[in-house]
């Protein structure tokens, strides 16, 4: 195994880019952005360098592991995890070598940026396939890299979106924004938009590079939906591969939720006016071509405090509501200050509203209407009664059944759509939605 | 008839003078005043037209100066507040020019003094409207940061922000104008201390239970929590 040893930014780093330099080429580049994962990131380097060993053993494949300055030590665990043993898992020694590159990124302190320096490299490289994984993932398996790549290298794909069994509480902004949202607007049924996990073709990264968006909220958690609307509205040949399960390291429990939320969404509603052209002419959805064979996992169970986030959404509403008044209609304000009397067991969010709430909100921010950054964190209330409503609804359903719920919430965006298109060129006013 | 001249006619003559002499300047006043008051009118019209080929207001909304009008009770677009604040200084010049054409030494003198202690109230103008600026803008970003922390009193957290950030640009804008100087800093050093002491008594005593149990829920229960992934 080669090692190349890290620098201090890109552009000025002579030694990584003498080796790369060196290397010449690659045909694969797989990509692990990591900030304090050492527990866990030697799991996920093994994991790749074994898909790599088992599914692409002739042809040249790069690890970049790009690290946005870990104190615990995890470009080291980067470096020192290798596979002893490759007959243990029935796979021969590579013909050749797995390149490895640990490298701190460059720019604003995000995965968007650790990402942007895998795209660099990976247009240095002039690779054909890419993918990129979570450095805190437990459930990897080297199955995953054959799944992210295959359709690329094989079928001429370049995005290959992640399909996973997750629990029925988990990605839970996934369930009730990103996905109906970005399925309503560009017309295609990726279900994990924002799953950390992708495929992508070499044409793309540079597609990706080409962009200046690097000083953005893409830089932090927007990359994923950005990524995905990208390749989505641009008309790049997309589809997902079923992964299996997705466990990772439970998140840092200090992580700001109106932070992420505002960046996510932040990220979606820039790309609705970056992209308003294109879904502006789209009505309905349709499937993406999927890979990967499909069966049942079991899930780790998740705990919800329900109380905790009805009161949220109480707190909210009592001291936001006024706020809100200037992106909501009086209806929808009626019908939040209603829901605030309710008890717990009988809170309830209907679909409809939700999705006339976000797509206030998304109509709000291209007004703007107020301050972006406020608005988009003062959703945070709503979005933890819409979360408390689904988890009341959902809490005797099965993942099957829980997916059927998704799947109208999804339909409703969908209806609602044409409303969106025509508030989106009105100017000013109260929107209304029903 | 000596009498009668001395009485009546010589007085009567040198008021006429002093009204001939005083005349030119009075017209070239009224003049003044007239020119002013059409400049005014065509600056009006003509900033109009340009702040809107800029797109002034749609800058406006952008960057929150809209949101902040309006919550002040203010609905014209900024386009037409400023049109109407150019037209109103030139007037307001022209205004001046009209007064120091008459001529009046006592007039004259109190321009003079007013222009000097003008600067003065132009920055404490713009110390206020930064504050209030401020005041809003750090009053909701509390609000919402607290309401999404789960804080109880978070409409009272805002509050207390915004009236700090206002009671410090007016104690800066009334030091600017020099009105009681060294009171007002004295009084807002000695009301701010006061509300922090005050607090910190009420907390320290009144509170040491609320904070005690308050630190037991956030340090030892963190398995109140739910680990939801919401990414």
């Amino acid at each position: 195994m080669k090692k190349i040893d890290k620098g201090d930014g890109i552009a000025d780093r002579k030694e990584l880019r003498d080796s790369l330099r060196a290397m010449k080429r690659a045909d694969i580049l797989v990509g692990i952005p990591s900030y304090n994962n050492a527990r866990t990131i030697g799991h996920v380097v093994k994991a790749v360098q074994a898909g790599l060993a088992k599914y692409f053993p002739h042809m040249r494949a790069v690890l970049v592991n790009s690290d946005g300055g870990s104190t615990d030590g995890t470009p080291e665990v980067v470096q020192k995890a290798s596979i002893e043993d490759f007959q243990s898992i029935l796979v021969r020694h590579r013909a050749i070598p797995v390149f490895k590159i640990a490298t701190p990124y460059s720019g604003m302190p995000g995965k968007g940026s650790a990402f942007r320096t895998i795209f660099e490299i990976a247009g240095l490289l002039k690779v054909k396939a890419c993918a990129v994984v979570d450095s805190d993932l437990r459930s990897i398996t080297p199955e995953w890299i054959e799944l992210l790549i295959k359709p690329l290298i094989d079928d001429s794909y370049d995005y290959v979106a992640p399909l996973y069994h997750r629990h029925k509480y988990d990605g839970t902004i996934t369930n009730s924004i990103v996905y109906p949202l970005t399925r309503a607007l560009y017309g295609k049924r990726i279900r994990q938009p924002i799953g950390g996990d992708f495929g992508f073709s070499g044409r793309l990264a540079e597609f990706y590079l080409s962009k200046d968006v690097w000083e953005t909220d893409v830089a932090r958690f927007g990359i994923d939906v950005w990524m995905t609307t990208t390749a989505v509205a641009n008309d790049f040949k997309v589809c997902q591969a079923f992964l299996g399960a997705k466990i990772h390291d439970p998140k840092d429990p200090g992580a700001d939720l109106s932070a992420m939320l505002y960046e996510v969404t932040g990220a979606a509603f820039d790309l609705m006016e970056t992209y308003a052209d294109v879904w502006n002419k789209i009505s309905g959805s349709e499937e993406v071509p999927s890979y990967g064979f499909q069966y049942a996992v079991g899930l780790e169970p998740v705990s919800v405090n329900l109380e905790r986030m009805v009161d949220k959404f109480r707190l909210g509403v009592e001291e936001l509501g006024p706020m809100w008044k200037e992106v909501l209609s009086p209806d929808i304000i009626d019908f939040l200050y209603e829901a605030k009397k309710v008890s717990v067991d009988k809170f309830h969010i209907p679909s409809e509203a939700w999705a006339e709430i976000v797509y206030s909100f998304a109509v709000g921010v291209h007004r703007k209407v107020m301050n972006k950054q406020h608005l988009l964190k003062s959703l945070t209330p709503l979005y933890m009664g819409r979360t408390a409503s689904f988890v009341i609804e959902t809490a005797d359903s099965d993942s099957s059944e829980v997916e059927l719920r998704i799947e109208e919430l999804c339909r409703i965006f969908e209806h609602k759509k044409n409303l969106l298109t025509a508030e989106w060129v009105q100017q000013g006013g109260h929107h209304e939605f029903s | 008839m000596n009498f009668l001249d001395r009485i009546f006619v010589e007085p009567i003559e040198q008021f006429c003078e002093k009204i001939i002499r005083f005349m030119p300047n009075m017209l070239t006043s009224v003049a003044m005043l007239l020119i002013g008051v059409v400049a005014g009118s065509v600056l009006r019209w003509l900033f109009l037209r340009v702040f809107s080929a800029v797109n002034i207001d749609k800058y406006c909304e952008r960057f929150g100066m809209m949101e902040i009008l309006r919550k002040g009770g203010v609905q014209e677009p900024v386009s037409v507040i400023l049109s109407r604040i150019i037209k109103w200084i030139t007037i307001f010049i022209f205004i001046v020019i009209a007064l120091q054409s008459l001529n009046f030494p006592s007039v004259i003198m109190l321009m003079d003094r007013f222009f000097l202690y003008l600067p003065n109230v132009f920055i404490s103008a713009l110390l206020l409207f930064a504050g209030y600026i401020l005041a809003n803008f750090g009053g909701r970003a509390v609000l919402i940061a607290a309401v999404n922390s789960g804080i109880r009193s978070a409409g009272l957290m805002s509050r207390l922000v915004r009236i700090f950030i206002l009671l410090l640009s007016l104690s800066m804008a009334l030091e600017q104008l020099d009105i009681g100087k060294g009171t007002i800093v004295f009084a807002f050093s000695i009301l701010l201390g006061g509300a922090v002491l005050a607090l910190a008594i009420a907390f320290g005593l009144g509170g040491r239970d609320i904070a005690r149990k308050y630190l037991e829920k956030k340090i030892l229960k963190n398995d109140e929590k739910d680990d939801i992934e919401h990414l």
